[in-house]
């Protein structure tokens, strides 16, 4: 906690985290309610029509907060409250390690590592080849590579100082990625049920095809909130987890390619692989494994236990917190901001990224997954 | 980014984004390892819940039982959902859910032809201290 002691720091999350919690209260309890009432004919219409969950009605909740009752700004004394979302995010990603085994994980973790790796490496070649007939900056075309290969704003702030980017640059990349990603995390639930995908088709393609982590999870949890093996989540998640995984190493071919081009930085020239593995390795995937080696140890319950169900009890309830939050890093003005070459450069690559990954699961993927 | 986070360029309120890892963990070891101690020392019962809609067929154990670990506790009638040539189908399948724990039966609140819903409590079993239900 930033410069002001741990209590400080503690009590200055608290207005914020007390109303992401009311929030997502509120969430479970207007989707009980909404689930029984027919509109315009239909019946069910919330539940079923709309589809309607716990998960969507607190993004929705959180990007009102920010757009509309706050007007574009989070006021300071919920503001730490609410950078408390990626804790939240990363911790139910850590807990949602106990819904697999190391088995499951070897058999599915070949399959993302593969099919990850050609959908990301693609996206950056494709961002620096499109950035360059723009005639954009470097340093923007190397944010802009992280920000559309990988995912969103882990990635983008990652490669930030290799390729020497202005703030403004990163938070340009970032507004045009999670604009574009807002618009996949709402559509997704929709496509999927008109494609009738299985769980797995869905997890796949939402987690090849969406380019920020926080928003895969929002799609998938919206097609299908349960957490358990063989649900969205448990595949889109395992493709995210690969994802996050590679982040170090497009850092470091983004900065290679990034000192290609400006001989005379001599700083960056000296960044080697290792550095950046041992500053950017994302060490909370390390606790993932480390969940997913106890469950296969038994040592998380059986599965089918009361004990499992109360640990998925409270993933749902620590997503469905961190949804709030990310809901309320939606701002609208700072998309409408984003306008100019990143915004066509961020909607061509993500638009093609989605739809190939659609035509991969539509051509490729069987509707029944290992586990 | 809200403008208090822009300012100072962080989004997390941790010093860094390595902190907010190790956080992560750390509040996820926490909820596990309560939830772990919860369950294997301050439960007294145990609500065995349904794992899926159904029907129950038949309750194989009474009140008073004493029942082990992988002991059949009830079959019930479910609509399994399977891809047969990348088509959904639908059929009725009976399963028998064993006991994940040992114990005591102490209430049974459902009886042969009661449908229920995922997550009803179905049986309610006396925990024994130090196993996970």
């Amino acid at each position: 906690m930033e410069n002001k002691g741990a209590a400080g720091g503690l009590l200055g999350i608290v207005p914020g985290l007390a109303l992401m919690v009311g929030t997502f209260l509120f969430a479970n309890w207007a989707e009980e309610a909404l689930k029984p009432v027919d509109f315009l004919g239909y019946k069910q219409f919330f539940s079923r029509v709309l589809n309607l969950n716990y998960i969507i009605i607190s993004i929705v909740m959180g990007v009102l907060y920010r757009n509309v009752i706050f007007r574009g700004t989070i006021p300071a004394f919920l503001a730490d409250g609410f950078r408390t979302t990626r804790l939240f995010i990363k911790t139910g990603v850590i807990m949602l390690g106990s819904i697999y085994t190391l088995g499951g994980l070897a058999k599915l973790g070949f399959q993302a590592a593969f099919l990850i790796s050609v959908f990301v490496f693609g996206s950056v070649v494709l961002v620096m080849w499109l950035g360059k007939r723009l005639n954009m900056d470097r340093s923007l075309i190397g944010v802009m590579c992280a920000a559309c290969g990988v995912c969103g704003v882990s990635a983008a702030v990652a490669t930030s100082p290799g390729v020497k980017a202005k703030p403004a640059e990163v938070a340009l990349a970032i507004a045009t990625i999670l604009g574009f990603g807002v618009l996949t995390m709402f559509i997704s639930p929709y496509l999927g049920n008109l494609f009738h995908f299985s769980d797995y088709q869905y997890g796949v393609w939402v987690g090849t095809g969406i380019l920020n982590s926080g928003q895969v999870l929002a799609a998938c949890l919206a097609f299908n909130p349960l957490v358990a093996p063989g649900t969205a989540v448990a595949y889109g998640e395992l493709w995210n987890v690969m994802r996050v995984i590679i982040i170090p190493f497009v850092v470091f071919v983004i900065t290679v390619w990034y000192w290609s081009g400006n001989k005379d930085d001599v700083e960056a020239q000296n960044v080697s692989l290792w550095q950046i593995l041992k500053s950017k390795f994302p060490i909370f995937v390390l606790g993932f494994v480390g969940m997913t080696v106890l469950s296969s140890l038994g040592l998380l319950g059986q599965e089918g236990s009361e004990t499992s169900h109360l640990l998925r009890t409270l993933m749902q309830w620590i997503f469905g917190i961190g949804m709030v939050g990310l809901g309320a890093y939606i701002d609208f003005g700072e998309i409408k901001a984003a306008g100019g070459k990143p915004l066509i450069v961020g909607l061509t690559a993500g638009t093609i990224k989605y739809v190939l990954a659609l035509i991969m699961v539509l051509t490729i993927i069987p509707k029944s997954a290992p586990f | 980014m809200s403008q208090a986070a822009a300012k100072s360029g962080k989004l997390t309120v941790f010093k860094t984004d390595r902190h907010e890892d190790f956080g992560a963990i750390c509040f996820a070891v926490l909820v596990a390892a309560s939830v772990m101690i919860y369950m294997a020392f301050f439960l007294d019962k145990v609500t065995i819940k349904a794992p899926a809609d159904g029907k129950l067929v038949e309750m194989k154990v009474a009140m008073g039982d004493t029942i082990k670990e992988g002991q059949p506790l009830y079959t019930y009638e479910t609509v399994k959902k399977k891809f047969v040539e990348g088509k959904l189908e639908e059929s009725k399948a009976t399963e028998t859910f064993k006991s994940k724990t040992p114990g005591k039966v102490l209430e049974l609140k459902k009886k042969p032809g009661d449908a229920f819903k995922k997550g009803n409590g179905l049986l309610v079993v006396e925990h024994v201290k130090g196993t996970l239900p």
